[in-house]
């Protein structure tokens, strides 16, 4: 019976019309997303690629005013924009610390429309004015981007559920069901057959689709990566054709199929990923912002009061400064940079409840992702792609770590006293992201297989309880 | 071989099928007389095994169909009033599809050779069946039924709606399968189709086999006045 179905189903799929119809739908679908994809990362590496360009002049300039300090000579700048000072250097030549998109970044906006790809920590800033995130169009926000994610995601279910929601109703309402059931066959293996086939079909259309647009626009794609986004979008395709098959076996006319398909849609795409979110902002809200700004310019007004006594305590804790500079001549960054230190250990544990609550957050959302395909879809994607919420909280915490050493190599010359210079300029720390080992997501995708051949072992388990195969005819 | 053997079907407290026995041997066609409502179909899904008898038992070539209602489907052939088979494809495609899941594996001359038994056109045996009438979509029916070697006929109301000549050709297709040893069993409005080609008649009501007659020993006058006083039954119509 499978050569006959699948002979058959072809040539009645190509006369329809509805194999040319899907492959040109996906693929303009895939193409369109994926250059809007390609054009938003080509946006952030230009973007970094300017921000980078401003620094290497700005650098440009700071070693020509230095050699002309250090050749004794006068320079027509601001006394305090001069780079022999440590915090001229330090907060008027910052460097980028960027992320650079990975060669797959196109597939998955994922976090990337909310964060930035780069900022410049200097001296003086504090952390958690680090400004991550961007000010993007509310309406992207609303709807997501257009990307290979927001297809594989949103819209393919959507052409699964057209081109299986019918499979056995049609031949019921068409009239061909009876003939059909007259022969000894099973009914059940039949619509099996057909949902397996019309599976393969999209599946093989998918792949050749998404192979195509990844040696168009994802050239530096390795094999491993590209396996794992097909293992997820199959299997995430396969759990919506099991949905189609459990609904074909269950329910009557082809209208009510469509409305419990859509529905099922709307439950698992939508419902499901936002009623997540919400509980757990509910379960574990995050402490006030404008509390923290509160606190944060109190303590920041009390140190004021207190800074000639906070740079006492701090130079008591740092001996090596009072040694190294006989002269003791303290001036307002001496001051400020202290009293810095101590508003950031003081503010530590509000800003990590705000992180904690946060971890929380996510964590809860990860534990039940499971309950929706998309979102584990979705994690998939976004996971390959470089841009989920571990990416960036990833790239977070080595921007704060390399403000620390911004600091911390420039803190010296300030409260030594000791100018900057040329020679100088080659020892500043330079940022490097190293991007996360990439994920395996093979544990999503073997899960979602599973979890699609156990519904469809239920559903067949189901049906045969209810009815034998031969009454699905009536 | 058909057996009905008091074959009864309800639907909650609607008696649809009451205790209907019937004995079709190979070379007899048994047309079943009745209106709307009578129970003919209900007989034929429940021997096609689309439903399941409330009691008694059917058995098509020996087989209990209630317990063996795959197998029995081996031996057996069905017909509905409006055969609706897949438009894009062609005659000689659909052939081949509905052999090919009912297990038998025919090359195209084979196919075109049961296409023509069955009096289609052979122009007609690659035009898709969008493009066909009921009574060429009915002559693939009939050919379906011979490519299976179909030792059981189940017809249900084939002849409606086709016009004379389509019709009188269908008849003698019956035939030609009849003489071939197939048993049959037509549900039919049609008494005049009936009287031509039936061995055996039968008229239902409301569940119940009312009369029976041998085809040979009935006239068409005969039949119809059977057939119009058993609708009239007023004692039964209570």
């Amino acid at each position: 019976m499978y050569k006959y179905n699948f002979v058959y189903e072809l040539k009645v799929l190509v006369r329809n019309g509805w194999i040319q119809l899907l492959s040109l739908l996906l693929l303009g679908l895939f193409c369109f997303a994926a250059f809007n994809g390609s054009e938003k990362v080509e946006k952030r590496k230009l973007d970094i690629q300017a921000a980078k360009t401003e620094v290497r002049e700005s650098d440009h300039d700071m070693l020509m005013l230095l050699d002309s300090v250090e050749q004794g000579m006068e320079v027509s700048a601001s006394r305090w924009t001069i780079p022999t000072s440590p915090t001229a250097v330090g907060n008027y030549h910052p460097r980028v610390a960027d992320m650079s998109p990975k060669p797959l970044a196109f597939i998955a906006m994922g976090q990337s429309d909310l964060f930035t790809h780069y900022v410049k920590p200097t001296m003086t800033g504090d952390d958690f004015t680090l400004n991550f995130t961007e000010i993007t169009n509310p309406v992207q926000q609303l709807f997501g981007s257009f990307d290979l994610s927001f297809v594989i995601v949103y819209l393919l279910p959507l052409i699964i559920i057209a081109f299986s929601y019918n499979v056995l109703s049609a031949e019921r309402e068409s009239g061909s069901l009876k003939l059909l059931a007259s022969q000894p066959i099973s009914l059940r293996n039949w619509v099996l057959q057909k949902i397996s086939l019309r599976f393969f079909w999209v599946a093989l259309l998918t792949i050749v689709i998404l192979t195509l647009v990844m040696m168009f626009f994802g050239t530096n794609t390795n094999l491993k990566d590209w396996f794992s986004i097909l293992g997820i979008t199959i299997a995430y395709m396969l759990f919506w054709f099991t949905m189609a098959f459990l609904v074909n076996l269950q329910t009557g006319s082809s209208s009510k199929n469509a409305i419990i398909l859509l529905g099922l849609w709307v439950v698992f795409v939508l419902l499901v990923p936002s009623v997540l979110n919400q509980l757990g902002s509910t379960l574990y809200p995050m402490p006030s912002r404008t509390l923290m700004i509160n606190e944060m310019r109190n303590l920041k007004a009390q140190t004021v009061k207190r800074q000639d006594e906070i740079l006492d305590n701090f130079l008591r804790d740092h001996p090596e400064y009072a040694i190294n500079d006989p002269n003791q001549n303290r001036k307002f960054y001496h001051r400020y940079v202290a009293a810095q230190k101590l508003v950031k250990e003081e503010l530590k544990p509000i800003i990590n409840k705000f992180e904690q609550q946060l971890q929380k957050q996510q964590a809860w959302i990860s534990q039940l992702r499971w309950i929706s395909p998309a979102i584990v879809t979705q994690q998939s994607l976004s996971t390959n792609a470089g841009t989920s919420t571990a990416d960036y909280e990833n790239y977070r915490g080595q921007v704060i770590q390399f403000a620390e050493a911004w600091r911390t190599h420039l803190v010296p010359f300030l409260y030594n006293n000791q100018s900057f210079t040329s020679k100088d300029y080659d020892h500043l720390p330079v940022f490097t992201y190293q991007p996360l080992k990439s994920n395996d997501s093979s544990l999503s995708w073997l899960v979602l297989l599973v979890i699609s051949i156990v519904l469809g072992a239920t559903s067949i388990g189901l049906s045969s309880k209810s009815k034998s195969s031969s009454t699905l005819a009536t | 071989m058909i057996i009905i053997d008091q074959l009864t079907k309800k639907y909650g407290e609607a008696l649809v099928l009451n205790q209907l026995s019937l004995n079709i041997k190979p070379h007899e066609i048994y047309c079943l007389l009745g209106a709307n409502g009578a129970g003919k179909t209900t007989t034929i899904n429940l021997l096609l095994g689309f439903i399941k008898p409330t009691s008694g038992s059917a058995f098509i070539n020996g087989l209990n169909v209630s317990e063996n209602s795959r197998k029995t489907k081996r031996f057996l052939a069905y017909i509905p009033e409006n055969l609706m088979l897949y438009p894009t494809l062609t005659a000689v495609e659909n052939l081949d599809y509905f052999s090919g899941i009912g297990g038998k594996n025919l090359s195209k001359v084979q196919l075109e050779d049961f296409l023509n038994q069955a009096g289609l056109q052979k122009g007609a045996f690659h035009q898709r069946i969008s493009t066909f009438s009921k009574g060429m979509r009915q002559k693939v029916g009939i050919a379906i039924a011979l490519a299976k070697d179909a030792k059981t006929l189940l017809l249900d109301e084939p002849t409606s709606g086709l016009d004379p000549k389509a019709s009188n050709e269908f008849g003698q297709l019956l035939h030609l399968l009849r003489d071939k040893g197939v048993a049959i069993l037509m549900a039919t409005h049609d008494l005049f189709r009936a009287k031509e080609v039936a061995t055996q008649i039968g008229i239902m009501k409301q569940g119940v086999l009312r009369q029976q007659f041998n085809a040979q020993n009935i006239s068409l006058p005969e039949l119809e006045a059977a057939y119009l006083e058993t609708m009239d039954f007023k004692e039964l119509e209570v």
